[in-house]
């Protein structure tokens, strides 16, 4: 759950999850699968980058059961995500999302700095 | 909303991941004229030897140097993962050759950040890069000017002991 003192915005969502900001901790929160995780804005990077570097093509074509799942535990959590392909390119679509609203966000920021200053 | 982007890094990710690539392209050179060393060494040919190990120490350095604006930008530097270490090389003028090829294929990777760093209007990092590209005008002279040795003093003979013997005397005067 999210801290009750935590002064959150929502980023991103779609109908499987949703990431809020929050602006006291300067952290993200990632409502997935049911479970919510804090992860600093590096960290929520990285574990893009390690989402979206899994083999859906592999996962798809081997027969074997092992293929079926991805486990992903990303460090300084306490989160064990077991992820199937839908699942993944759910993640996906979220992370993506979030991210070009916080590179957005950084970028309307920097405008309105300009604004600021110069008029 | 708060941008937590801009406290975490001054770093544009394009910019931070060309920075991250040069990084390994200095490490692979480092390796590179590591391998030349160990070959010039093993052929009897000293002063290259001690040369080629002197570039490593350089380009390692130049690695650093990347690594440490990265850093210091709030960027995240990424330790490469070296491969394609060559062990062999087919003779004495080869290896040189192949270090001005070497030289050149850097100096490009040097004018394409400087002109993503133009386009992205990141002046600072532009900045940052000129020291290399400045450094690649020395690079390139003294490889090139090595390879003009093997013409002018020419392999017959003794000739190749004497271009070891002449190539630590090549410098280059910026003035
Ligand atoms: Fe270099
Ligand atoms: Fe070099």
């Amino acid at each position: 759950m999210i801290c009750p003192l935590a002064n959150v915005e929502k980023v991103f969502d779609t109908e499987h999850g949703v990431v809020y900001q929050c602006s006291r901790q300067n952290c993200y929160w990632l409502e997935f699968q049911g479970t919510t995780t804090a992860f600093k804005i590096s960290d929520l990077f990285l574990f893009k980058k390690r989402i979206d570097a899994i083999d859906i093509e592999a996962m798809l074509s081997e027969s074997s059961r092992s293929y079926d799942f991805e486990i992903v535990m990303p460090f300084r959590t306490e989160r064990c995500y077991l992820l199937n392909v839908s699942d993944i390119l759910n993640l996906r679509e979220i992370l993506a999302g979030t991210k070009f609203m916080i590179q957005l966000n950084s970028e309307v920021k920097r405008c309105l700095r300009r604004g600021c200053v110069i008029a | 909303m708060k941008d937590l982007l801009k406290l975490k890094s001054s770093l544009a990710e394009e910019i931070e991941n060309i920075l991250n690539a040069q990084i390994k392209v200095e490490a692979h050179a480092s390796a590179l004229y590591l391998a030349m060393s160990s070959w010039c060494d093993d052929q009897g040919f000293d002063n290259a030897a001690a040369f080629f190990a002197r570039q490593s120490d350089e380009e390692r350095a130049h690695m650093l140097k990347l690594f440490k604006y990265v850093g210091d930008r709030g960027g995240r530097a990424i330790s490469p993962e070296i491969t394609n270490v060559p062990t062999d090389f087919e003779s004495f003028r080869g290896v040189f050759e192949q270090t001005l090829e070497q030289e050149m294929f850097v100096t490009e990777q040097f004018n394409n950040i400087a002109d993503v760093c133009m386009k992205s209007k990141d002046y600072v990092t532009f900045n940052f890069v000129q020291w290399f590209l400045e450094e690649q005008v020395e690079e390139e002279y003294v490889a090139r000017r090595i390879i003009e040795l093997f013409d002018v003093i020419g392999e017959q003979g003794t000739g190749q002991w004497e271009i070891d013997k002449h190539l630590v005397k090549v410098t280059f005067d910026e003035a």
